[in-house]
């Protein structure tokens, strides 16, 4: 074994910098069939989330409130919108904690050792955490709906979701790193991570779908990332239509593209801060 | 030859804000600053095993993050492998192997075999290549039969293997090994050392240990290069210190007698027991030689010991003698 001259391949740097990006997606995925136990518990929190959802929208439905916003909501209230922006929240990789334990334990030095983006592959592990999680609860949640009896939405609807669903949980993955990233100057990310919860409550429609806000409130929620990372697939699952869809998926890849940009500069930042003073 | 590891006049400083107390303490800030690393200098060659030792806070672990390019210096110069570490990190990390002892590179839930091969990817490893060094590794290593076992699982000592093994994996020509057998028994302890001497050895590797763990030093290393207050205070080969440093040796005798008295001056009898007499012999006030022969005169004597004092009377005498307080 040759030591003093490593075999290095030399192929362009942004094809090696992916092809390892898809190796920590990879894993990350893996680590989620290896921990399986997890993956169903999580499943089933889901389930249990959803049956106390939709135990609610069913009793706002029985009321028959003429006049109130309830007479508004679709067959079955909210729960499949519910059904939709859980299924994102419950799939997106906690990415915050991990920068954090990294940066506060020091684990982040022997990782910037290394030839590659320590972020992109980070981002790339917590993607494919999220895609295992993504695809565990959907099953969980098609089986569950298949149970209830529930009216199901037209086919379109789930490839809707789907799509825009994946996209949100990206959008999610992302807000989470920048998140994460706060940790380099507060050392805890808990307080940026409250606020960005209240923000997804609020601006995201977790629970209730941003339409039914006031319209100056609608559209000031729908100019936030929260939107696109949970109201624009929940929303495919009462009101489907291609135009939303094409509109929902354009406004993603906006934020995507935003928030890749937004991490790069903070990392960019961080990283000028730790090579100047250390961890 | 160029040397693998050239640092000249290396500084690091480090500010820090010190509030005042009181309300003035919002508004006045103060600012001070540490020297962590106050100019040091040294060469290391290629295949040369150095140790980098010092008290908690003296400057070790600045100047290894320095030299592998994970920290600017306040001032100086360095080359690793011809490279500015802190300019070319990406480009020296691929000819670098660096092992934390306190934070893992692996990831835990799953087995080392899917970290293995994650880094091959981040360190762009030719499928064969790594293959036949995975292959050597895990056979030098002992670790066939825990490949497979998910890495929390693995107790600390097979744990660190398999960190040195992930550091080797991309054939680096240096290895930086900061505190390796830290919270180790003794047993894993003497298994890493033995690891690290017999690999880098047979590669001809040079590696670069800091450690606060003596045997660490008088078993894998040639040379010590002692730290302290951000400066250097010893560079010497790790025999030449021991015996320059403390200026003593000592003398086992195995006795027919059950008790030996040398009076000699600077010879001073240890705890012994019965039939095993071991003197501490001051060579600046008798050599050795002169103390075999007494003992030799007396007659009786089965067996005769000659040994450097341990490594760790060496750095607590050099500690002690470079404590500024």
């Amino acid at each position: 074994m040759p030591s003093t001259v490593p075999t290095i391949r030399t192929e362009p740097r942004l094809a090696g910098a992916l092809a390892a990006a898809l190796s920590a997606f990879a894993l990350g995925l893996r680590r989620n069939l290896v921990n399986w136990p997890v993956l169903m518990g999580r499943c089933l929190f889901y389930l249990v989330v959803m049956t106390i959802i939709s135990a609610l929208w069913d009793a706002v439905a029985a009321q028959h409130l003429p006049g109130t916003m309830a007479a508004l909501l679709p067959p079955g209230g909210l729960t499949l919108y519910a059904g939709a922006t859980e299924w994102i929240t419950l799939s997106v990789a906690s990415i915050h904690l991990r920068l954090e334990d990294d940066i506060r334990f020091g684990a982040l030095e022997p990782q910037l050792l290394r030839p590659k983006p320590y972020l992109l592959q980070k981002i790339a592990e917590a993607l494919g955490d999220t895609a295992a999680r993504l695809v565990g609860i959907a099953a969980a949640a098609l089986l569950a709906l298949a149970l209830s009896g529930r009216i199901a939405p037209p086919p379109i609807a789930f490839v809707y979701v789907a799509v825009l669903g994946v996209l949100g949980a990206a959008i999610g993955v992302l807000l989470l790193t920048l998140v994460g990233l706060c940790a380099f100057w507060l050392r805890r990310v808990l307080p940026p991570y409250l606020i960005m919860q209240k923000a997804m409550f609020i601006f995201g429609g977790l629970f209730a779908p941003i339409g039914y806000y006031p319209p100056w409130l609608y559209h000031a929620a729908l100019a936030t990332p929260f939107a696109a990372n949970l109201f624009l697939a929940g929303n495919q699952a009462i009101a489907p239509s291609a135009a939303s869809f094409g509109a929902g998926l354009l406004l993603q890849f906006a934020w995507i593209a935003v928030l890749s940009c937004l991490i790069a500069l903070v990392w960019r930042a961080a990283l000028r801060k730790i090579l100047r003073e250390g961890l | 030859m160029a040397p693998i590891v050239a640092v000249e006049n290396l500084r690091k400083t480090y500010r820090y804000v010190r509030r005042k107390p009181g309300l003035s303490g919002l508004f006045r800030r103060d600012i001070r600053s540490i020297e962590a690393v106050d100019g040091i200098a040294f060469t290391i060659a290629e295949g040369e095993r150095v140790a980098i030792i010092g008290p908690n806070g003296a400057g070790k672990s600045t100047t290894l993050k320095m030299l592998c390019g994970i920290l600017e210096p306040s001032a100086g110069a360095a080359r690793v492998l011809g490279l500015v570490p802190w300019q070319q990190r990406r480009a020296l990390a691929y000819r670098i192997g660096v092992v934390f002892g306190q934070r893992s590179q692996l990831w835990a839930e799953l087995p080392a075999r899917d970290s293995f091969a994650l880094l091959r990817r981040i360190y762009d490893v030719e499928p064969a290549t790594f293959a036949r060094r995975q292959a050597l590794l895990v056979e030098r290593f002992g670790l066939g039969p825990l490949l497979d076992q998910p890495v929390q699982r693995l107790s600390l000592g097979q744990r660190m293997r398999c960190e040195i093994v992930a550091s080797l994996l991309h054939g680096p020509a240096l290895l930086f090994l900061d505190e390796p057998t830290i919270g180790l028994d003794i047993t894993a302890k003497a298994a890493i050392r033995d690891f690290i001497r017999e690999h880098a050895g047979a590669e001809g590797q040079t590696v670069v240990l800091t450690s606060h763990d003596t045997r660490d030093i008088e078993l894998v290393c040639d040379r010590v290069i002692v730290i302290n207050a951000g400066r250097i205070v010893v560079d010497q080969p790790t025999d030449q210190l021991r015996r320059q440093f403390l200026g003593h040796r000592l003398v086992t005798l195995r006795s027919a007698a059950p008790r030996i008295e040398l009076a000699l001056p600077g010879v001073v009898r240890r705890a012994s027991e019965p039939h095993l007499s071991v003197f501490e012999v001051d060579t600046r006030a008798t050599r050795v030689d002169a103390v075999v022969q007494a003992a030799l005169a007396l007659g009786g004597i089965e067996d005769i010991t000659i040994e450097d004092p341990p490594m760790e009377e060496v750095v607590r005498a050099i500690y002690g003698a470079n404590d500024p307080h």
